[in-house]
């Protein structure tokens, strides 16, 4: 007697079949890509430690805080907020790009940032204390006529390396 | 080899039902979507506080009995003000049915009230600070998003709970399922 039988081959019409109702079922319960992202994946910061040079010009030392906005989304210029962590090192007052100008018929003008958008956050001290630092951000945006974040809390950090010193600066005292 | 032919074809059928429902999703403008779980009885929703205009405390027991359409919005939430002029509408329409609108917004009262003066808002505009998003997430709003539209039952129960655009024809049809009228 034969202790468990075979199970039959399948004929590749049934096979075909059960391919099409498998990718129909499938196409139509695959996740909408209106679903709303997260706040994390429609608003992406990275922060960037920036040094006087060539490039960036001197004198000019803080923090890059660079946005990658989802298509469809957009963060209020006048909404962001930026406070770092610990305290030791001060930032001055945010250098943002004046952004898109959109004139909203109950509150008025604002600007709003798409696509993405670097803001710059200046070292208001003369030398920083080498470590990690944490830059927390409020920040508030919406997709496109469907819905608004209200503000959320995100967090970057940058580390600022031994012997980091503001070229300008007049340095630690001796 | 011929019976399964048919059989294919009803495969194919639904593959092109799949796509074409993708499709029109994906064109038309995304309705309201229902949010996730609820984590708050409905003790806790009717004691939740709030102030109104005038800055006096305010609860949603006062509405013990009624429907109550919950609605988080912001002055500054431009689909939240899209969707509110339905709202007056189908307050005006339900009023006598037992259905009582609520707006409930962490934002600057002198805007709210504003607002509420142009478009001629005929619910209550409550007020609140962090408690209201804090309401809105522990009634389904994993995203913290606005606008969020939650229906409570005459006990006080959530028997819907949606982000974004709430359509007037859909919320209407809701209305006449949960009141039975």
């Amino acid at each position: 007697m034969q202790a468990s039988r075979r199970a039959p081959a399948m004929k590749p019409a049934r096979l075909f079949l059960a391919a099409t109702c498998l990718a129909g079922a499938c196409v139509a319960a695959a996740p909408s890509s209106d679903d709303p992202l997260e706040p994390d994946r429609a608003f992406r910061p990275s922060a960037r430690l920036v040094a006087g040079d060539a490039t960036t010009g001197p004198g000019r030392h803080g923090i890059d805080i660079e946005y990658l906005i989802a298509p469809g989304y957009y963060l209020y210029r006048n909404r962001l907020k930026f406070a770092l962590s610990p305290s030791t090192v001060l930032v001055g007052t945010p250098e943002l790009p004046p952004g898109i100008e959109v004139d909203d018929p109950f509150l008025g003008k604002s600007a709003i940032f798409r696509d993405r958008v670097t803001i710059h956050l200046p070292f208001a001290t003369s030398v920083a204390k080498p470590g990690r630092y944490k830059v927390r951000i409020t920040a508030q945006g919406c997709a496109e006529d469907r819905l608004c974040y209200s503000p959320f809390p995100q967090e970057v950090a940058v580390d600022i390396p031994p012997g980091y010193r503001m070229a300008d600066s007049p340095g630690p005292s001796r | 080899m011929r019976g399964w032919l048919p059989l294919a074809g009803i495969g194919l059928l639904a593959t092109l039902a799949g796509v074409s429902l993708l499709l029109a999703g994906r064109h038309a403008a995304p309705p309201a979507m229902e949010s996730g779980p609820v984590d708050a009885t409905p003790a806790a929703i009717q004691a939740a506080r709030f102030t109104d205009a005038t800055g006096a405390a305010q609860t949603l027991g006062q509405f013990s009995g009624k429907v109550v359409v919950v609605n988080f919005w912001a002055t500054w939430c431009t689909p939240c003000r899209e969707e509110m002029p339905g709202f007056v509408k189908l307050q005006e329409k339900w009023r006598d049915r037992g259905v009582q609108f609520v707006g409930l917004a962490q934002d600057d009262p002198a805007k709210v009230a504003a607002f509420g003066r142009e478009l001629g808002v005929n619910y209550p505009l409550w007020l609140g600070g962090a408690e209201v998003m804090d309401l809105s997430r522990r009634l389904g709003n994993r995203l913290g998003v606005l606008p969020h539209t939650v229906l409570l039952d005459a006990q006080g129960r959530v028997v819907d709970s949606r982000i974004g655009l709430f359509a007037e024809s859909l919320l209407d049809s809701r209305l006449a399922a949960i009141t039975g009228k």
